[in-house]
């Protein structure tokens, strides 16, 4: 039995690809919610914009993604900044840290459009 | 960064097409000889981005001196000041275009900027020279009769600039033989007025804190005036008095209190450290009263007014000041505690105004909020404010002049209440209106493109922005934005017409002592109303959107209006306008047949 169950989670992992801390956020609506907060107060305005537009700040809901789409590849481009670009690192900034990183990755990814 | 021209290696070079003029380009490695090779095998040009000029130029009129700063409203051969003189009425005592013979308006000649986002420029005309700012700061000095190119300068800036609202300039000032841009990385730059040479430059703030400057200086005795940006990205802001001759820095007034002083009461906690309150626009001055008027920006973060309760003095107000030490000498607030992004500095015409029988030496200003202010000058009184956009639902305005808001106009997490006008205004500081004295009529370039308001969690990081939420410009969306250039009755806050227009309108307003008020469309005309009526007399498409501020000029005994186009993407989120109409600055200079 203890076999057959490790077998089935490895088969589940290599499915669905490795976790992510997104994945508990992704599952909260509290968590989701706060990352739309974040990313309203902290990232839209007139950088990101919450529809397309032509600002030079790209549009991060149509799933195009300019340093890698992974959660893990969203997350460093937030923590660590985009040199040259007004994008600077977040680590540290946030309210909540890396949580609140995560939960804008969880948030971004969420509403990204079909 | 520095970009003089090094002797050592100064290159002359002549321009193909300019007879005899001789152009000095520096900071460029030193020319090759020709070289017998075919194109694919020659040397990539270098990055040629200044070029002076070494030959007699202009009429000879000598400096630009206080005295021709101060007659600037009489002077039809020159226009000196952002606001066309002191008063920033911008109106030319111009008086033979007129409504009887506007439509006869043709191209004289016309310039590209070789740049793109939008073109704001109020261009500068003295000794039979046009100076030309560009969106990137370019600037470039022209023949005003003819167009001919004397000396250019391209700025080279940093990749990181930290910018709300675009790569824009609004022209460059003029004093003695020097003529002054400011910068998009927070700097002002000297030039001779005849060689393009720097006389000096000088750094006002660091742009990586957030810091830019974009409006034309105003000259005031021997020194420039210069206000900063950054109110969307939590700055302190200031405006600066700067030594015309050297660039030293004689004082600079912060629009927020430090530590201990008054003002700090009006915001929550130590918020007013990170208030923004910034000055990007040009003021005015009373050389009869000798006080200098300068005029701020929202707090910070725009949208999130939570962490920061109170009424946060400074922003958004109208400040008197000392021009000789910087000292305030008294304040109006407008928007006392701000939630909706309506800066308090856009154009502030000085100007007497009747009521009750009586003269009142009076300020009067269309504010992005949506009313129409008049204030005394003398005091900062508040006289009167009455309503000057077509939507209007965020406040009223009680006796004192304080807004009575509508607690559903506050930005929420989840907002689904249309607040008019939107961010934008209304009138907004990078255009200009223009005031006919005659008349008593202001002319007031608007926007009608309401917003819901959403906030979120924000956090202060220095050198990023700090907003705190966004506008949903759901009058875009929805197709139902619109515009308006309206005259308002100085004496009485009324509208006495409107020439609407399809698009909002964002260009500046140019008025004429023959009757006739210039502006332009986001659909790339430039247009010519009649003053008294509304009626339009003339339009002519450049091209791209209109976002710059028309002046009037004689040179070599013809009449001419400069008109810039330019259009602008990024805009059009905020404010619809035709995306499809390429970008690119040009300037169009228009006059009568012979």
């Amino acid at each position: 039995m203890r076999t057959t169950l490790l077998v089935a989670l490895a088969i589940s992992v290599a499915a669905c690809g490795p976790t992510s801390p997104a994945d508990a956020f992704r599952a909260d609506p509290e968590a989701i919610q706060r990352g739309k907060s974040l990313f309203v107060g902290t990232c839209a305005g007139y950088c990101h914009t919450t529809v397309p537009s032509d600002r030079d700040a790209p549009y991060l809901f149509d799933r195009v993604w300019q340093h890698g789409g992974t959660d893990q590849e969203i997350f460093d481009t937030i923590a660590d900044g985009v040199p040259g670009t007004t994008m600077i690192p977040f680590k540290g900034k946030l309210p909540q840290g890396d949580d609140d990183i995560w939960r804008l990755v969880a948030y971004i990814t969420t509403a990204a459009d079909d | 960064m520095r970009y003089p021209v090094p002797a050592a290696t100064a290159v002359l070079l002549t321009l193909v097409g300019c007879e005899q003029a001789t152009v000095e380009q520096g900071d460029s490695p030193p020319a090759e000889p020709p070289a017998e090779t075919t194109a694919v095998e020659a040397a990539p040009a270098p990055d040629i981005h200044h070029w002076t000029n070494d030959r007699k130029i202009g009429r000879g009129d000598g400096p630009a001196n206080n005295e021709h700063l101060l007659r600037a409203p009489l002077n039809p051969e020159q226009w000196l000041h952002y606001g066309g003189d002191y008063a920033n009425h911008r109106h030319s005592p111009i008086d033979d275009i007129t409504p009887g013979n506007a439509a006869n308006l043709k191209v004289a000649w016309a310039f590209p900027t070789g740049t793109s986002e939008q073109f704001e420029v109020s261009p500068t005309v003295y000794d039979g020279i046009m100076y030309v700012t560009t969106s990137f700061n370019r600037i470039f000095a022209l023949d005003a009769a003819t167009g001919e190119i004397y000396w250019r300068y391209d700025h080279q800036q940093p990749e990181d600039l930290r910018l709300c609202c675009g790569y824009v300039n609004r022209g460059a000032a003029i004093a003695g033989d020097l003529v002054l841009m400011a910068t998009l990385d927070a700097k002002l730059i000297a030039f001779n007025r005849l060689t393009g040479v720097v006389a000096w430059e000088t750094t006002l703030a660091d742009y990586a804190k957030g810091f830019s400057a974009t409006s034309m200086p105003l000259i005031v005795k021997d020194m420039a005036i210069i206000g900063i940006a950054g109110g969307e990205f939590g700055v302190r802001g200031f405006f600066d008095a700067y030594d015309v001759a050297t660039g030293e820095l004689r004082w600079r007034h912060y629009t927020l209190p430090a530590d201990g002083e008054p003002g700090t009461e009006t915001w929550a906690g130590d918020s007013y450290k990170t208030g923004g309150a910034p000055a990007w626009t040009t003021g005015a001055y009373d050389p009869e009263t000798d006080i200098l008027y300068w005029t701020t920006g929202n707090p910070s973060p725009d949208w999130n007014g939570d962490l920061r309760a109170g009424d946060n003095l400074y922003s958004n107000s109208l400040l008197a000041v000392n021009p000789d030490n910087g000292e305030r000498l008294w304040h109006f607030q407008f928007t006392p505690h701000d939630v909706w992004d309506y800066d308090g500095n856009t154009q502030i015409f000085l100007t007497d105004v009747q009521r009750e029988g009586e003269t009142v030496e009076a300020i009067v200003q269309a504010n992005r909020n949506g009313y129409f202010y008049t204030l005394d000058r003398a005091t900062g009184a508040f006289m009167s404010a009455t309503q000057y956009v077509e939507q209007i639902n965020w406040a009223t305005i009680d006796d004192n002049g304080r807004p009575v808001v509508d607690p559903r106009a506050n930005p929420v997490e989840e907002p689904d209440f249309r607040v008019c006008p939107g961010n934008l205004g209304g009138m907004n500081g990078a255009f200009s209106g223009a005031l006919n004295p005659d008349l008593g009529l202001a002319y007031i370039p608007t926007i009608e493109s309401c917003q819901y308001f959403q906030k979120g969690i924000v956090a202060f990081v220095e050198g990023q922005p700090f907003m705190g939420g966004l506008p949903i410009a759901v009058d875009v969306t929805n197709g139902a934005d619109y515009g308006h250039l309206s005259a308002i009755d100085i004496h009485t806050g009324e509208v006495r017409w409107r020439y609407k227009d399809p698009e909002p309108m964002m260009a500046g307003a140019l008025s004429t002592a023959g009757g006739v008020v210039f502006t332009g469309n986001r659909d790339g005309f430039a247009l010519a109303l009649d003053a008294a009526t509304g009626e339009l007399l003339w339009k002519f498409r450049m091209g791209g959107g209109v976002r710059s501020q028309p002046v009037a000029y004689r040179a070599d005994g013809k009449t001419y209006v400069a008109i810039g186009s330019g259009n602008d993407r990024n805009i059009a989120g905020f404010a619809a306008g035709p995306v499809a109409i390429p970008e690119g600055g040009h300037l169009f200079v228009f006059s009568l047949p012979e």
